[in-house]
């Protein structure tokens, strides 16, 4: 048996997380049984709060629990102590986002807001400085007049050269987040060492990955809160058809003239993208539901992003086809991606973006487990 | 701060109290009928003092006239109460005015002037031989409130066979002669011409030199905790319920039931039902849970492990589940008995219960097991809801009326938690049982002779004990 370690300064550690009194809490165990997600031997929140309290960071490091919860505030509703149980989960996806990376920077994004907007103005900076640097030694003159009637984007920002620098990003990204992906693994799986896990398991329940990335069927589990599920599922599905068509349509989807098929999914996306991220901005001004209620400032900054990420597509869009006007489009599109560029870098392997990782992967390790304890039994 | 005592003696600083002359009238008040108002009304009375005995409804008693047994020693609630509610009755120094209330209090302490408001009986008390030919010839029923409302009563009615005054009363929002202008068949069938429907209501005024208030309490209505399922799934049941349903006197003659379909389709109590298999009682609804009352009740956690020695004594084969927060056994022989609810097989789980759901025509209850960390989800016959106690609804406005203070729940609040835990901010009015907080039986006895303790003082010595506020004590 090994030690138990305490820290006895967690609780004031996820402060800065955004855990609220965490003393509050009397572990009657109201918040497990309304819950709807909860299973016999996957019981939360009470149980990550009381570790919390405890001040056992190793049980806090290795729980996959809070990844399970969709916060549909049903606990923090009835909760006899008015604790905030679901917000204390959301509190933990964040230090836990913090602990699976290994550089550091999701504890300094989340912990200092100062560091997060340095970090989206740094990568900003180099996004604006690349456009700078490819026009400083690009013989390929900027076409600034409507010659031929339709704007010349692609004079200003050459598809090949985005495309490239876009997969550039995407190898940077997938990089950190794969490598705390690993971290994760390495924390939920490897360190637990009273439960031994047959390998088969990774096997046969790899399907959950894909399953929970795509559906998030679980949220459906949350009572009464199928607007929510449909809501996210939405939003999520406008930056899912965003995602490809930059990344890998881009030459398709970046044309100087007319329109073609990747238009309408590009609309299809936009509105997603839009209608999502001003219904989450709107709920956390009127604070009416729980999930809205708490808004902590990486919260803040993830929607803002997203929400000016789509707004700048939207007016170089308008500037390109409808207003025809050359220097606004690129200048705007320069915008834009000085804005989504930054969003993506930071926010998808160090911050709120990173649970479209960590969630499906949660409750495939959740399921391992699952089997695993049914095979000890 | 110095003063003279009653026997002119200096005091000492550090006493809490003075007493001031004043002409005590030796008369008292008691606002209120349950245990407490019955204690200190007796207590006084046998000093030789007129005692004015103010009750709201039409018996005195109050919720323990409701009790089938007494936590820890298991007594009949009603063997202990209801001598001392015969002595009422039959003791000449009290002045008992059943449906009435105090509507206002004038003057200083030693010298109070009570306007009472007496609602009509619609029976003549004085002639009334109590044959019961009006009960069981009137047409209209009501759910009983000594019943908890698990059984119906007539509009005609005695509250129970024991009440004080043991006399027929009209209920005029169930009578079918106020609700349509016709019937009046009680006043027709009455041998002794006693039934009056006509009469009015009167309202008389009082001097009195102390007042002692013993207001009582409301039991939560678990309806509010709507997770429960309270009134809307079949036999999940308030305590008061489950007191009525366990009592020989109760609905089904203490046969612990299920509610069972009656002949016109209607789920009642009634002997003809099936014995549970299993029951759930809930700890802690509407205390301690600050979507409702922050305060413990004090008192669930013992009924509760009173009804499970009840189930297990009348039902031994049947499951009793017990699902609490923090088990509270503090007072003599309580933590013995609960030891022994434990020994009698009782499942005792530390979990709060989140909520009830109707499972076909089971109750599903879902729960933690916070010691083990597994989720329960469990299927049983019964659930009671183990209800907390709740200041009345006006208790606000007894407050303001006797301008003494109240807190924030609407307790009325004691000078000195301390020294003095029963005795209101304002001379002349003492405090008696759970008007001033949650308490059980003992302790509002205890209160109740305190506080008639202090009325005799004043009455005999002439002066009136005037307590100053504790200044020292931090506020809670």
């Amino acid at each position: 048996m090994n030690d138990i370690r305490i820290e006895p300064k967690l609780k004031e550690k996820l402060e800065a997380f955004g855990l609220a009194d965490n003393n509050l809490c009397f572990n009657c165990g109201n918040c497990t049984a309304v819950c709807g997600l909860t299973e016999r031997d996957l019981t939360f929140p009470r149980k990550g709060i009381r570790h919390l309290q405890l001040g056992m960071s190793e049980k806090v490091n290795q729980s996959v629990e809070p990844w399970l919860c969709y916060y549909c505030g049903d606990c923090s509703k009835t909760c006899p102590r008015e604790a905030n149980p679901a917000e204390q989960m959301m509190s933990l996806r964040r230090y836990l986002t913090s602990v699976y990376d290994w550089t550091g920077l999701s504890f300094k994004f989340y912990t200092s807001k100062l560091w997060e907007l340095g970090a989206l103005l740094f990568v900003g900076a180099i996004v604006l400085g690349l456009f700078g640097l490819y026009h400083a030694t690009s013989a390929e003159p900027i076409i600034w007049d409507l010659r031929d009637g339709y704007v010349h984007l692609n004079s200003f920002a050459p598809v090949m050269y985005v495309h490239y620098a876009d997969w550039v990003m995407a190898g940077i990204l997938s990089f950190f987040l794969l490598s705390n992906l690993f971290n994760m693994y390495l924390t939920i799986m490897r360190s637990d060492k009273s439960l031994k896990i047959p390998l088969h398991l990774y096997f046969t329940k790899i399907f959950s990955i894909p399953l929970h990335f795509a559906t998030q069927m679980r949220f459906k589990k949350c009572d009464n809160k199928i607007g929510f599920w449909f809501m996210h599922l939405f939003l999520m599905s406008g930056y899912g058809f965003m995602f490809i068509l930059v990344l890998v349509l881009l030459p398709w989807f970046q044309i100087d003239q007319g329109i073609n098929w990747t238009t309408y999914p590009g609309y299809y996306a936009t509105f997603a993208l839009l209608y999502g991220s001003i219904y989450c901005i709107i709920g956390r001004l009127r604070k009416k539901d729980e999930v809205h209620r708490y808004t902590h400032p990486s919260d803040w900054i993830f929607l803002i992003m997203l929400f000016l990420t789509t707004l700048t597509g939207i007016m170089v869009h308008v500037f390109r086809y409808y207003l025809l006007m050359p220097a606004a489009t690129y200048y705007t599109y320069a915008i834009h991606l000085a804005i989504a560029v930054p969003m993506l870098v930071v926010e998808v392997p160090f911050s709120k973006w990173a649970h479209l990782a960590f969630r499906p992967f949660a409750m495939y390790f959740a399921d391992i487990k699952k089997a695993a304890l049914a095979i000890k039994k | 701060m110095t003063g003279n005592n009653n026997r002119g003696v200096l005091f000492k600083e550090h006493s809490d109290y003075q007493f001031i002359d004043a002409k005590v009238n030796s008369n008292t008040l008691v606002i209120g009928g349950g245990i407490a108002g019955i204690q200190a009304s007796l207590e006084v009375a046998n000093a030789g003092y007129q005692v004015y005995l103010v009750e709201k409804s039409g018996t005195i008693g109050g919720h323990m006239a409701m009790f089938d047994k007494t936590f820890p020693t298991l007594d009949c609630a009603a063997c202990i109460l209801t001598p001392k509610m015969v002595e009422v009755g039959q003791n000449p120094n009290i002045k008992l005015m059943t449906l009435s209330e105090v509507k206002e209090v004038r003057g200083a302490p030693g010298n109070f002037k009570v306007k009472i408001e007496m609602k009509t009986r619609r029976v003549d008390i004085a002639t009334c031989i109590g044959c019961g030919i009006c009960t069981e010839k009137c047409p209209a029923r009501a759910p009983s409130e000594f019943d908890a409302g698990i059984s119906q009563r007539k509009a005609i009615y005695i509250p129970f066979p024991q009440a004080v005054p043991n006399k027929y009363l009209v209920d005029k929002d169930s009578c079918t002669y106020f609700k349509t202008g016709k019937c009046r068949v009680c006043e027709k069938v009455c041998p002794a011409g006693s039934v009056k429907l006509d009469d009015k209501d009167s309202e008389i005024e009082i001097e009195v030199g102390n007042i002692i208030v013993a207001t009582g309490f409301k039991p939560f209505d678990p309806a509010r905790a709507e997770q429960f399922g309270y009134g809307r799934y079949k036999n999940v049941l308030a305590p008061l319920q489950f007191e009525r349903l366990i009592n020989a006197s109760g609905p089904t003659a203490g046969q612990i039931k299920m509610q069972t379909q009656d002949k016109k389709g209607k789920w009642v109590y009634s002997t003809d039902g099936n014995e549970p298999e299993s029951v759930a009682i809930i700890h802690c609804v509407g205390s301690r849970d600050h979507n409702y009352n922050k305060h413990c009740s004090r008192v669930c956690c013992m009924y509760s492990l009173k009804f499970a020695h009840l189930i297990k004594e009348k039902l031994p084969n049947a499951e009793v589940f017990e699902y609490y927060i923090d088990m509270r056994a503090f007072g003599k022989g309580y933590e013995e008995f609960y030891q022994r609810i434990k020994e009698e097989g009782v499942h005792i789980i530390r979990g709060r219960t989140a909520k009830v759901e109707e499972a076909g025509n089971r109750l599903k209850i879902r729960s933690e097991d916070i010691l083990a960390g597994k989720l329960i989800e469990q299927n049983v016959d019964m659930v009671i809801l183990s209800a907390g106690l709740e200041p009345r609804e006006n208790a606000k406005n007894i407050a303001g009326m006797l301008d003494v203070s109240s807190d924030e729940t609407g307790w009325l609040t004691e000078v000195n938690d301390k020294s003095a835990p029963f005795v209101s901010n304002r001379p002349g009015i003492y405090l008696a049982g759970t008007c001033q907080g949650p308490k059980d039986i003992p302790d509002s006895v205890a209160q109740a002779s305190a506080a008639a303790a202090v009325v005799l003082q004043s009455i005999g010595s002439g002066k009136i004990k005037k307590y100053v506020a504790d200044t020292t004590a931090t506020s809670l």
